[in-house]
């Protein structure tokens, strides 16, 4: 089943337009991972997906529903849910608060507890520092909360932009591995990054976007094995 | 000397409480949304008013009013927010502050037309106690217990209830909060409204002990810049700080210069700390 359906969709800021006509589909409970260049327009269909931007033109599904005019703030509701780019936390508020505010949409409020206690057994270190205000906490740790924040929302699909930008390699290698994890509990996720080699290692399913056309899509081990990819991503 | 300057701080301190909920209207919004509502000033009168008219009409305890006049601020300003504020609040400031200020000149206008600019007076006393030398009113006393009892409710709002957290969080990073599923235009016009509310609260204490005119507000609204200065624009609590440091300022001068010299003191200090600590004494936002 296909758990967020992208056609078409066309989508920029002011005159400029980025995306010319996006076909992506995230199958329920695989982990799809889509690589570019920096400036391809992956932050932008993101934007657009959530609602942040408005798409010019095609259309966004939800399992099976139209969502490609709501804004953002009503995407948590239907269980859509983006880990943003620079993790944009609440930086004067504490780690709690944060999760709390995660836990917005109705659905999540009920489940807040249990939600609680499933991100704290996933990161640890953000029990520890529950009441710490989360702007002092160190990159590492500020992602972990903005991965257990969105994960707070109670999603069905989940986007993370950008996850390892910044980290040092160990710790992305335990944030993909956090990942996989919950890919086993049944969540579709969308990893967007420019680290092609790390993202194309753990997921299932990928694309490749190029001056905002999709240009090359497949299984992950086999976009990793393109010849165009090699060269222009991972230097081989 | 001290028998002068005694009585005189205290009742600067008093006043300093009510000048502190004021600017915490301005600071609020200022720190929720960066919006310098310049509207402030007129709601302060309305305040005032809104007491007298309950007061006078209706013949309501002064305090039972403050209760109305809190609601009608906070309905007031979510009316403003949506008409004025809500499709300029991502334009540069300078569109807001037109906006207000236009909101400002509607309001002065229509409480000309109705109220006249000649002074009005809340005829209502409860009586005063000495100790010492010091005369205390209890009108003062009473606002000043209203304001401590407002910021406490303020803060509990702000950091218990997930609606003061959502403000907070809109306050910190909208983008964010909006991802999270938080509405944030809504959550911009309650906080409008708190904001406008504060400052109704505010003008209804005064006019249990000075006689106002629709114009009143301004000097009230001019303290309050300069108390969020003070007290670190967007730092609620910093603005009950600050209104006390100038409210014991306006206590002091006096018993040593002419009055006429207060407005002076205190825009030099405006600009000295603006100068030397922007982010205020107590460092800025929520």
């Amino acid at each position: 089943m296909t758990a967020l359906e992208i056609k078409n969709l066309e989508s920029g800021y002011g005159e400029v337009q980025i995306l010319w006509g996006v076909d992506l589909n995230l199958e329920e409970g695989r982990l799809t991972s889509l690589v570019g260049t920096n400036g391809a327009g992956k932050t932008t269909l993101l934007r657009t997906v959530m609602g942040t931007l408005k798409p010019w033109g095609g259309s966004v599904r939800l399992n099976g529903k139209d969502v490609s005019n709501l804004p953002a703030h009503r995407k948590p509701d239907l269980g859509l849910v983006m880990v943003p780019e620079g993790r944009q936390l609440f930086t004067s508020m504490s780690v709690e608060e944060n999760l709390e505010m995660g836990a917005t949409n109705a659905r999540a409020r009920l489940k807040l507890d249990d939600n609680l206690e499933r991100v704290y057994e996933l990161f640890p270190r953000l029990k520890e520092r529950r009441d710490q205000q989360s702007g002092t906490l160190s990159g590492g740790e500020q992602q972990m909360l903005a991965v257990a924040r969105g994960l707070m929302a109670d999603p069905s699909v989940i986007m993370f932009d950008e996850l390892s930008l910044g980290l040092a390699p160990v710790l992305v290698l335990n944030l993909f591995q956090t990942l996989r994890q919950l890919k086993g509990e049944g969540l579709t996720m969308l990893l967007v990054e420019q680290n092609v080699h790390m993202a194309l290692s753990v997921s299932d399913y990928a694309y490749v976007l190029s001056e905002g056309r999709v240009s090359l899509e497949g299984p992950a081990h086999e976009v990793a094995s393109t010849e165009s990819v090699q060269k222009a991503y991972l230097g081989i | 000397m001290f028998d002068i300057l005694i009585p005189s701080l205290v009742d600067g301190l008093l006043l300093g409480f009510v000048y502190g909920i004021a600017a915490m209207g301005l600071s609020l919004i200022w720190g929720v949304m960066n919006v310098i509502n310049l509207a402030h000033g007129p709601i302060i009168a309305l305040g005032m008013f809104g007491i007298y008219l309950a007061f006078t009409i209706l013949g309501l305890n002064p305090y039972l009013a403050l209760v109305l006049v809190a609601f009608a601020g906070l309905v007031l300003g979510i009316l403003i927010y949506y008409v004025a504020v809500n499709r300029v609040i991502d334009a540069p400031h300078l569109s807001s502050l037109l906006a207000t200020f236009s909101v400002n000149m509607i309001i002065i206008g229509i409480g000309t037309a109705i109220f006249t600019v000649s002074p009005y007076n809340v005829d209502f006393t409860l009586g005063a106690v000495d100790i010492g030398p010091i005369r205390l009113l209890w009108t003062r006393v009473a606002a000043a217990l209203a304001a401590v009892i407002v910021t406490g409710l303020l803060y509990l709002f702000l950091f218990r209830t997930r609606t003061g957290k959502n403000i907070r969080a809109v306050a910190n990073n909208r983008t964010a909060a909006e991802l999270m599923g938080i509405p944030s235009s809504r959550v911009l016009a309650l906080s409008f409204g708190i904001g406008t509310m504060l400052a109704a609260i505010a003008g209804g204490l005064i006019a249990t002990f000075f006689p106002f005119t629709i114009l009143a507000g301004g000097g009230y609204e001019l303290r309050s810049f300069v108390i969020v200065v003070l007290g670190g624009l967007g730092n609620p609590l910093g603005a009950l700080v600050g209104g006390l440091i100038l409210g014991s300022l306006e206590g002091i001068i006096p018993v040593f210069m002419q009055t006429s010299w207060v407005p002076v003191i205190e825009f030099v200090l405006f600009v000295f700390i603006i100068l030397v600590r922007p982010s205020g004494l107590l460092g800025s936002r929520v």
